[in-house]
């Protein structure tokens, strides 16, 4: 027995029936006034019935390039070039050329590569002068008369220049989309086959209505089934990112772990993002070729506790109260005060402490954090942070190893080890390594102590632990991303297939 | 800071067969790692707190002591060799201190003379802030005539020919044309007068911090005895360079002498000294740090494999000897760390954590993440953005001139500002996406920057929230009605309201301001045609922003 057919395939079959001959399917759309997407989805259900045989025809549309654009309006640059050594009488010094030819300092080699490899000039050197002579007797560019077909709203190219698109793809004039177009024909000798099946569909009924449910009709009524086994089509609802849905996932995890969230912001002055946690105001990581500085409107903040910045200047010059040392090294206001973008979270936390200095404390946060880098595959000049403390009576080292494991678990990482690390604010400092799934031991951050140094000068006597991870590497790994820059991707359908879950 | 060693060189210097797997447990275990093997050649990457680890001499002295191989302070004897360096006055303010020091009778090869070199510059690179606070010179001790003389001159006064070169240049000339005087001279150029290092004949030794003369600095393999200075603005930071590099000199065999240092008022110093100064812990704060509940025999052992020297008085004092080397010891937390480093990492059991708090979200994370639910629920697709932005696509492309903080050192023009408004970033994503489906209903919640003048870092940081929709034709009204439904939902109801608005961004008469209180804190509208075409678009755009509040509160 043939299957029945479903409403929707038998509005689709019953048009095509009228139609009689191959059509696109978007002209079956237009047609039934149903979408196009949903139309292709039944006309595939009824392919894979062997009723119609579908036909995907792919086309090449091109689009000019602003590059492009530009040379289909002013001609191609080793022309213009080549027509210029010719106004000079065959033979003219480079620069002169360019000069004639009114070519930019961007376009210039642009202009001599191609003539020389097109044959039009000869490039020879004379004394220490580049000179520049006629070499073929007239130039003539199909790439050029292509530019213009295109420039004036031609999608497809004539046959004659086609030899030209080779060069126009290459040198990016032009760029190329492939668009998909599924066309579909009754298969053949399905004629009667497709008439009796729309026949015994005839009598099902399509929706189920109020009226029906009113009346009591629907005992009566037959519904006409639907194909269930269809492959739903791919569309785009509002969706989350997936990077955001990681910081959300964590943020759940420290506040699970007893952590309070807490904010601070990207413009530190220098103060709270180094001096405050003892970083010496000569230290390598303060200079421009690592830290951003704030230059314009205001390039200095100011001081708003004059009492933590005295004894924050006290332990840097002789080491204050806390009988440290100190850095032996004058202290200065106008660095304290300097602006720039906080490298690390860390101040944030200084901030938290400022506010609370009362045993015990967690707090946690997870934003963005800046360095001098060059955005590249594996470098950026912003990354998130996970970091927090936990202020308390009698916390030691021992404590800090148990709350890295405690955190580690809550983000899956149950095998860790511990080394010895070195942070200007911490001492004991702890590197946590651990056993990832995927990417094997990695490193998961730095972690220590607060040194007497940085809680003193707020009256701080109890220990405060403080760690960070890097969840960016975390989420990378979970997602298979290998390029940083994906962290913050701009390819929307990348982030329309893209989804986070734990 | 990296660290080349010959394999099979630090084997014998550490005295113990050891495999590639135990030597970098061990290393790991005192703070260090391998960074990269290759054949014999190994890259030990040491952390900056540790500058007497930065030659191979000084890594197997850590790893000597750290594996029981010779346990504690490592004593170096320092003879009197009676020569001077006398400072003349005027130096005060341009590089007031030097200590030197004489090693006689060390080994040199091609490849330690490389070494000596490495550390030279790594130590003058991380300790002495490439040469600025500390910089280091070698010589050839037997072509000296005593005393070295070290006087600030006159720049053009100055000549001699400079290391690697023949001819004998004037000082302006070795700043501007010599490779290190180009690197180095800006710490003194803006001097009138520069400092000299000269024998008793007139001889140049060298220009600290720039350059070595070419004939009495220049060491070779013939070279047995040495002379080292180090000059600098910071003397502890001087005195600390020198003992690690005549401590490291010393490891390979070498005799150390002083000298004596006579500064122009009366004051005078005998370096190097090699002494370790003494301090004193308490068991108490050693298991108030670290947790651990330490034997005598225990805290001894550990402080002995960290080189130090250590004695228990009866009351609980630990007496320890800090060596003179060691730059890093600022507190007695740092000896502490020493302490649980000694005792050794892996031997650290983890305690089950105690503290017992309530953790809670931000109010204002609260309000971002509910206005994320409800832009998701309309059917909005989010995005993330970097802070960091162009001043072009905030700007001039959007029609706009609005404050922006800019940072003073970028790494590219695309990267330079902070975002004050999520809006540009939403319309740079969609003039990138012009392939994809659409239609493009897109939204973000994060923070912008704004310059305020008032504000302790001279900026304020602002929660907002902007969504933005594309297609073929785009409907103003529907979209207020989204903002009207989320707004609602964001307990807002009978609290907001939309008046007319200018705004060069959008088409005239086609935008609003969002009231909340009467307070203005957003804009909706249809993007301007010019805006559209700044950012390459060809369809039509509707979007708004909203700054949520920070504190919370509405």
């Amino acid at each position: 027995m043939t299957e029945q057919l479903t409403e929707g395939e038998a509005a689709v079959l019953a048009g095509l029936l009228r139609t009689e001959r191959k059509v696109p399917a978007t002209t079956l759309a237009t047609d039934l006034g149903e979408g196009v997407e949903r139309v292709v989805s039944i006309l595939q259900s009824l392919a894979e019935r062997g009723l119609v045989k579908l036909d995907v025809i792919e086309t090449e549309t091109y689009n000019l390039t602003e590059e492009g654009r530009e040379y289909a309006e002013i001609g191609l640059p080793e022309f213009r070039l080549f027509d210029a050594v010719q106004k000079l009488g065959g033979k003219a010094e480079l620069d002169e050329a360019i000069t004639q030819a009114g070519l930019s300092p961007k376009t210039k080699g642009i202009a001599v590569n191609w003539a020389k490899k097109k044959g039009l000039l000869e490039i020879t050197k004379e004394d220490s002068a580049t000179v520049l002579n006629v070499k073929a007797s007239a130039a003539t560019s199909v790439l050029l008369e292509l530019l213009v077909v295109l420039m004036n709203g031609e999608k497809s190219v004539p046959r004659e220049l086609g030899v030209a698109m080779e060069e126009a793809l290459e040198r990016k004039h032009v760029t190329a989309l492939t668009s998909k177009a599924v066309h579909v024909e009754l298969a053949e000798g399905k004629i009667e086959e497709a008439r009796s099946l729309l026949s015994t569909t005839a009598d099902g009924a399509l929706d189920l209505t109020s009226e029906m449910l009113i009346s009591g009709s629907w005992k009566d009524v037959r519904f006409r089934p639907y194909n269930v086994s269809i492959e739903p089509a791919f569309v785009n609802y509002g969706k989350k990112h997936p990077y955001a849905e990681f910081n959300d996932w964590l943020r759940e995890i420290m506040v699970g772990l007893g952590f309070t969230e807490w904010f601070g912001p990207y413009v530190e002055t220098e103060f709270w993002a180094h001096d405050s946690l003892f970083v010496p105001q000569d230290h390598v990581s303060r200079e421009i070729q690592d830290q951003f500085r704030v230059g314009a409107p205001y390039s200095h903040g100011e001081i708003l506790d004059e009492t933590h910045y005295k004894a924050t200047k006290a332990v840097h010059e002789d080491g204050g109260d806390t009988g440290s040392k100190g850095w032996e090294w004058p202290f200065s206001r106008e660095v304290a005060t300097r602006l720039c973008l906080r490298p690390h979270t860390t101040p944030v936390s200084m901030r938290y402490l400022w506010e609370h200095r009362e045993s015990p404390q967690k707090m946690f946060i997870i934003d963005r954090n800046f360095r001098s880098e060059t955005l590249d595959a594996t470098h950026a000049q912003e990354f998130n942070q996970c970091e927090g403390i936990i202020m308390d009576k009698g916390l030691t080292l021992r404590d800090l190893l148990g709350y890295l494991t405690a955190i580690c678990k809550g983000v899956g990482i149950n095998k860790l080890k511990f080394k010895p690390d070195q942070f200007p604010f911490t001492e004991p400092s702890v590197e946590t390594i651990g056993k990832h799934e995927q990417l094997g031991w990695i490193e998961l951050g730095g972690s220590g102590i607060f040194r007497p140094e940085v809680t003193y000068p707020l009256g701080i006597k109890d220990p405060v632990l403080a760690w960070g991870i890097g969840s960016g590497r975390l989420y990378m790994a979970s997602m298979g991303i290998e390029d940083i820059r994906d962290l913050f991707s701009r390819d929307l359908n990348w982030l329309r297939r893209r989804y986070f879950i734990t | 800071m990296i660290v080349e060693c010959e394999l099979d060189d630090l084997l014998v210097m550490i005295g113990k067969k050891m495999s590639i797997e135990e030597l970098e447990e061990t290393l790991f275990l005192i703070k260090a790692e391998i960074e990269r093997i290759e054949g014999n050649i190994i890259e030990i990457d040491i952390k900056p707190d540790r500058p007497d680890m930065l030659s191979p001499e000084g890594i197997a002295r850590a790893i000597r002591s750290f594996l029981s191989i010779e346990l504690g302070l490592k004593a170096y004897k320092v003879r009197k060799s009676g020569h001077e360096v006398i400072v003349k006055p005027g130096l005060s303010k341009i590089r007031k201190y030097i200590v030197g020091g004489i090693v006689r009778g060390i080994t040199t090869s091609d490849e330690l003379i490389k070494d000596y070199m490495h550390l030279q510059e790594a130590l003058t690179s991380t300790h002495g802030r490439n040469r600025k606070k500390a910089s280091i010179g070698l010589y050839v001790h037997d072509e000296i005539k005593y005393p070295v003389v070290y006087r600030p001159m006159k720049p053009e006064s100055i000549r001699f020919a400079p290391l690697g070169h023949e001819i004998e240049m004037d000082g302006p000339t070795i700043l501007r044309e010599h490779e290190k005087g180009v690197i180095y001279g800006p710490i003194i150029a803006h001097q009138k007068k520069w400092p000299m290092l000269v024998d008793s004949r007139g001889e140049v030794l060298s220009l600290p911090p720039v350059i070595n003369s070419n004939t009495l600095g220049q060491v070779s393999t013939e070279t047995r005895d040495i002379f080292v200075e180090v000059t600098g603005t910071h003397l502890p930071t001087i005195s600390q360079a020198l003992n690690i590099m005549v401590a490291s000199l010393a490891q390979r065999g070498g005799t150390i002498e002083s000298v004596i240092v006579r500064y122009p008022d009366g004051t005078v110093d005998e370096t190097p000294n090699l002494a370790p100064w003494k301090t004193t812990l308490t068991k108490a704060e050693i298991a108030e740090l670290t947790g651990l509940d330490l034997k005598d025999k225990e805290i001894i052992d550990s402080l002995e494999k960290m080189g130090y020297g250590a004695r228990i008085s009866k009351s609980g004092k630990v007496a320890v000897s800090v060596p003179s080397y060691r730059a890093d010891i600022l507190h007695g937390v740092d000896i502490i760390e020493d302490v649980a480093i000694g005792y050794g990492f892996n031997n650290i059991e983890p305690s089950i954590p105690q503290t017992m708090t309530t953790g809670k979200l931000l109010p204002i994370t609260r309000i971002m993440e509910k206005s994320r639910d409800l832009m998701v629920g309309i059917g909005y697709q989010e995005i993330m953005s970097y802070i960091m932005t162009s001043p072009d696509t905030l700007n001039p492309r959007m029609n706009r001139d609005n404050p922006t903080v800019v940072t003073s050192n970028p790494k590219s023009r695309d990267y330079s500002v902070l975002r004050n408004s999520l809006l540009p970033n939403l319309m740079d994503l969609i003039s990138r996406n012009q392939h994809a489906d659409y239609p493009q209903k897109i939204f973000e919640v994060g923070y912008v920057v704004v310059p305020d003048e008032e504000s302790e870092t001279r900026s304020r940081q602002v929660p907002t929230l902007c969504g933005l929709v594309t297609d073929n034709n785009v409907n103003l009204t529907h979209l207020m009605t989204e903002i009207g439904f989320a707004l609602r939902n964001l307990g807002l109801e009978g609290k907001f309201n939309f008046v007319q608005r200018i705004d060069s961004s959008f088409i005239e008469g086609r935008c609003g301001t969002i009231e909340i209180g009467g307070e203005s804190l957003g804009y909706f509208g249809e993007i301007a045609p010019e805006v559209l075409v700044n950012f390459g678009l060809i369809k039509p755009v509707v979007a708004f922003e909203l700054d949520l509040p920070l504190s919370g509160e509405w």
